[in-house]
Order: C-alpha cells, then structure tokens, then sequence
C-alpha cells in the first residue's frame, strides 16, 4: 500500500512550494488516476515518488508498505518495488537497450535477493515481453530510445516496466504523444500489468487514457494539493466541464 | 643581448646523461653525428615552457623534475606470459607482436616468423646501415623537430622500423609492444617508421605498457612516422595505458597521406601522470581521408595533452577528428587542434571535436581549437564542449534499479564509446574499451 501523508514539496534550489499536503492512500490491486491542470504538481508528485533530488520534501512522508521510502536513493526505491514510466524517456546514446535492460534488471533481482538472470533466461524474457507491446527485438540493440519515435519511446517504458516486476507503477501523462493505436499497445501491456499484487497511480491530463486504463479511483490535483476525489465518473465529468472549477483555465 | 638561462635539473640531466651513454647507443658514423646534434640542439632549446605558445598548457620545464636514466643496455628477464599479462586486454587481439622493454628489441619475447606483405627490421639494426639511418632520420621527423623530437633523436636506442609491401593486405594487426618494467626507473626513447604502400592495407597498434611490479617512475618518449602510400588504407591505434604512478609519456606522431589514401587513427592515453600526445598530419596526395580519434582518461594529478595539427596542403582532402576526454580530482586535460588549409587545399572538409567529462569540482579541461584557412572554397568546422555528468540520465539509470556508481560507469563508457567506435578493428575496439573500463572501476 503506498500511503502518502501532508506531502509538501519545493524545488531544491528555490523556494517556492509546489506540493502543498498531499494525501493520499492507494492500496494494492487497485489503480489510481491523478488528473490535473498543467502546473498543478503531477509531474513532480511522480518524480518525488521516484526520488528524484531536484527536490526537497519539506513536511509530510511517503509510506510504501508501511516504510518511509524518503531517505532511499532512487535506485533502492526501484529495487523496492517503485517504478516510474517517464513522461518524456530519455535518449542514452552508446548504450545498447539490451545493455541497459540487462543491467538495470540483474541490479533490481541483486537487491531482491534473486539470482541474476543468464544471458539466455533473460533473452528469453526480453523476446517475450518485447512481443507483447510490438516492440522488434533487433531495436534493442540500439542505444536506449535514440531515434525512436515518442510512440516507441513509451512502449520501451512498459517494457522496462514489465521486465523489473516492480509493485508500485507510476506512469507519467503516459498517453502524451501516442497515437490510438500506440495508445491501445501501450494500455494493454499496462493492464496486463495489474494484478492483486500491484497499486498503479497513473497521471494524465486527458480523459482518454483511462478509456483503457479503467481506475478504480480518480484524484483531482490543483494548486499542489487533492481537491476531488471520485470514481471513474469523474474523469468523465472532468473530460466535460474541464479543470475551470479548479481555478484553472483547461490547458 | 644573449640572456642566459638557467638549466633545470632536469635538462642538465638529460645533457649530461647523453655524454655518458651515446658510445652505447645504436648507429652508423653519420646516425652519431646527428645524435650529437640533436642533443645539441636540445641543450640550446631546453625543455619547452609556457611561454612557447604551443607549450602553454604543458609547461615541460616546470613538470619534468628530472631525467631518469636510459637502461636499454640492461636486460629485464621476461616471458612471453610476462608479455601477455603486460598487455592486459590487448593480448586477446590476434597480432604479430614486435616487442621491446625498456626500448629494447626484445626478438625472442616476439613473434616468431614474419608476416606476409611486411619487412620488420629493428631500428638499432637499422640505424647501423647508412640507407636504414636515412630512413629513420631523415624523414619527415626531423622536418618539425622541437625539443622533445630532438631529445628522442639524441637517444633512440630502438623500435620497429615497418615496410608494408605495395598491394599488400596483412591479415592481422602488427602490434608494436613497449613494455616498461624493472624495479629502476627509466628512460625509453624510441622510434617507430612505417611505410605503407601504395594500395597496401594494414593495421598497426602500438602499445605503451608496463608489467606488475615494474618502478612506479618512468619517462618515455615515442616518435612515430607513418607513411600511407597512394590509395593505402592504414588503421593505426595506439594505447599508452600505463600502470605506474609517475610516469611521463611524450609522444610524436608525424604522418603523411598520399593521394587517395585512407588513414584511420586513434590514442587512448591512460594511468600517465604526465602526457602530451603530439599529431602532425600532412596530406600530400589529392582526396585522402583522415579519421583522427581519442580518449583520455585522468584522475589524480593526471596532465594529458592532445596537441595535433592537420596540414592540408592540396584539394579534396577529408579530415575528421573526434577527441573525448574523462577527468577526475585534480586531473587537467588539453586539446589543441589546429587545421591548416592552404590556399591549393579547395574543396577542403574539416570537421572537428573535443568533449570531456568532467567528475570533479577540480578537473580542468582546456580546449583550443584554431582553424587557419587560406582557401575560399572548404567547408570546416570545430568544436568543443565540457561538461558534467548528466544528471537527468544518471536519475533515468538509478530509476530503473541501477546502483549510482554503475549507471555513471555506463554513462561514461557511452560518452567515450562514440570515439572508440572510430576503430574500424573489433577486437582492437573491445580491448580500448576494456582497458578504459579497467581504469573506470
């Protein structure tokens, strides 16, 4: 169960604050969406999750299984469970995919007390997973997302999803620069995903998305705070009246 | 007004330690005289200082506090397992070894037989006949001779003199091994000719290294030619990767590009403390290709200097060089590159590179890239860039699990990897990297 309590948030080199007590609880097995105006604090709700040291946590914590997850450096969060599809995956040149996904999945099995994959076992499972969301194997002998299209770049991040196994997905406006197709590919590899073991909190600015990813609940994030919380109605209600009630012009 | 100026010690050394030792050195009559001159000449311009604009950067007088003494007369015992554990990565590279230790020809540590296409000949043996003395000598090394050429040709004592039949495809690398080892500290001067010619192909490595346990100190300094015939196609590496904690690698590349010719190089320079890399590239012949690459990786008190020029004296000549460098601690890396364009070299394309890394608050990295174009038809260009770690990337790693000090090693080898991949050799390409990798963990 990720739990997160009174979260405040600033930048680390300024002083403003962008997350103002957030709370929120999301148990495991169900999925939640996080919608928002832009600039309300999505983006960084889920780049804190993952540890990122651009910013501060000022008050409040972050509970993952009943522990504080802030004092652990990103990588440990992965190896906990914690996994964040970017908003915008970067580009590694000279680092081949395979490189990248054998490296970062043998590093997330060492701290979870599993044995390393071979290079066969892990082949296997790369060839697997890769053809579940259309994704050619030969493309993963490039350097990680260099050249690939923004539809190619997000099914890389479900696939790095997939193979590290974590617990705890948090996607990032995941459905920003898909087109339907690559939408359907990428929400069925997320929804293959879900299971009684996993919470998801998925973050967009659109509707559309949760067509195919159904949550089960729906947040509403302005002024770096929950202002709502529904069903999925609400995101249907939202699609209508737009984030205005919120003070925010829809983007 | 003469003013004169005060020797160091380290110059008052090496004038005095070529008196003691230039009976012992290899050479005909005429091959002493020159000696003899050059250390002449050597004495008159000292160690090179930052006053010399070249020099700026690399203040030899300052840096070099001493002269170490030749020991190429004594013998090392050594095996050939000795030869393959000095070689570290590079031993996987199926090659005919030609190997010398402490600069001298070492035949029974070598490969034994020839290779077909080559004639190798020792320079010490060389030296001894008046048409292997020109060769070596007279060719274009002594046409750009400063100080630290001049000091080489005083006290050569031994190298690889290489002559790549016409039409020739060797097919495997000739690898030119320099082994430093010995509990004394020493001085190696060596030299290597290459000929290539014409329509020949050949790749050449050399290899500046040093077995387990030799003196932390040592000073070397290398002076190669290389001659690529018309249409010849020349890959040619060289590693100094060296294990010792002061050690001095001075180094002087002088090549020539006939017409048509191809020729590939790159320098990963490594564990040496003090290193100044010099490249003079003349293209001689219409439509030759230059790819000129590197990598140097400093921790430490490491200085590592690339200072190259690329003349280009006639038309349609491509050059391209690309030269990435890792600093750490106090670690100071150079690059100058200058690219001549004479007024006949239209239809000049020149473009070039220079990237470091730097891991620490107190690396310095300093570029100077200069362009002197006199033709009005070529299309150049240079640049040069200096940064951090990216931090965005090193997240994106961490985020997927990897541990900071394995996302930085990946990082790294991807930023130098772009001009490893310049080696148009795969096994030569994979022991350049593993050496790096070495040196990275």
């Amino acid at each position: 169960m990720l739990e997160i309590k009174n979260l405040h948030v600033k930048i680390a080199e300024e002083d403003k604050p962008i997350l103002k007590g957030i709370d929120l609880v999301v148990p495991k097995g169900e999925v939640h969406a996080i919608m928002g105006p832009n600039g309300s604090g999505k983006s960084t709700l889920a780049y804190v999750l993952a540890g990122r040291d651009d910013y501060e946590v000022t008050d409040g914590d972050i509970l993952w299984n009943g522990e504080s997850i802030l004092e652990m450096a990103p990588d440990e969060r992965a190896a906990s469970g914690v996994f964040l599809a970017f908003q915008y995956p970067m580009e590694i040149p000279g680092v081949a995919g395979l490189t990248f996904l054998r490296t970062a999945a043998n590093a997330v099995r060492r701290k979870r007390g599993k044995e390393e994959l071979t290079t066969p076992e892990f082949m296997k499972l790369v060839k697997q997973k890769a053809g579940e969301l259309n994704i050619d194997v030969d493309m993963l002998k490039r350097p990680v997302n260099v050249g690939f299209s923004g539809g190619e770049k997000k099914r890389s991040e479900i696939l790095q999803m997939a193979l590290l196994e974590p617990t705890l997905c948090v996607l990032d406006e995941t459905d920003s620069g898909l087109d339907i197709d690559a939408l359907k590919v990428v929400s069925d590899g997320v929804n293959a995903l879900r299971s009684p073991e996993r919470a998801m909190v998925v973050i967009t600015h659109y509707q559309r998305l949760l067509n195919h990813i159904v949550p089960d609940k729906v947040h509403v994030l302005a002024h770096g705070r929950i202002q709502r919380s529904g069903g999925k109605e609400l995101a249907l209600e939202l699609e209508k009246s737009g984030y205005a009630e919120f003070g925010e012009k829809d983007a | 007004m003469t003013v004169a100026v005060m020797k160091t010690k380290a110059e008052q050394s090496f004038a005095e330690g070529f008196s003691e030792v230039q009976e012992k050195l290899p050479g005909s009559t005429a091959v002493r005289a020159i000696r003899e001159e050059a250390a002449q000449r050597f004495a008159e311009l000292g160690l090179p200082h930052r006053r010399i604009e070249e020099w700026k950067y690399t203040d030899l007088r300052n840096q070099v506090k001493d002269a170490l003494p030749p020991r190429s007369g004594e013998k090392v015992a050594m095996t050939i397992a000795d030869v393959i554990v000095a070689l570290g990565p590079l031993a996987h590279v199926d090659a005919h070894r030609v190997v010398f230790v402490n600069g001298s020809h070492r035949p029974e540590l070598s490969s034994p037989g020839g290779l077909a296409g080559v004639n190798i000949q020792s320079l010490a043996s060389a030296l001894e006949t008046a048409e292997g003395g020109n060769a070596a000598i007279a060719g274009i090394a002594s046409q750009h001779s400063d100080a630290v050429m001049a000091l080489n040709t005083a006290y050569m004592s031994d190298g690889a003199v290489v002559q790549v039949e016409a039409g020739a495809a060797l097919d495997k690398p000739l690898m030119l091994v320099h082994i430093r080892a010995g509990k004394a500290p020493c001085f190696a001067a060596v030299r290597n000719v290459i000929e290539v010619g014409a329509k020949a192909s050949a790749r050449i490595v050399e290899a500046f290294v040093s077995l387990p346990g030799a003196a932390g100190d040592g000073q070397i300094n290398t002076v190669t030619q290389v001659n690529v015939g018309e249409e010849a196609v020349v890959t040619h590496v060289k590693v100094a990767a060296d294990a010792g904690e002061g050690v001095t690698h001075l180094s002087n590349w002088m090549s020539r590009i006939a017409k048509s010719a191809e020729y590939r190089g790159f320098q990963l320079t490594q564990g040496v403390n003090l290193a100044r890399n010099q490249i003079r590239i003349d293209f001689d012949g219409e439509d030759a290709k230059l790819d000129l690459s590197g990598v140097f990786l400093g921790r430490g008190s490491d200085h590592i200097d690339t200072t190259l020029v690329v003349d280009h004296a006639v038309p349609s000549c491509e050059s391209r060089e690309l030269f990435k460098g890792v600093l750490d601690g106090n670690a100071r890396g150079i690059f100058q590159g200058k690219i001549i364009v004479q007024q006949a070299a239209q239809k000049t394309d020149g473009k070039q590179m220079s990237q470091a890394l730097l891991l620490s608050e107190n690396a310095e990295f300093d570029s100077k890239p200069e362009l002197e174009i006199f033709a009005d038809d070529v299309v150049c260009g240079h640049g040069a860039t200096c940064a951090e770690l990216d931090k965005d990337l090193m997240f994106y790693c961490q985020s997927r699990g990897i541990p900071a000090e394995i996302a930085k090693v990946l990082l790294i080898e991807s930023f130098i990897g772009e001009a490893v991949d310049q080696i148009d050799d795969e096994a030569i390409g994979e022991a350049v990297m593993a050496f790096a990798r070495g040196w990275l963990s």
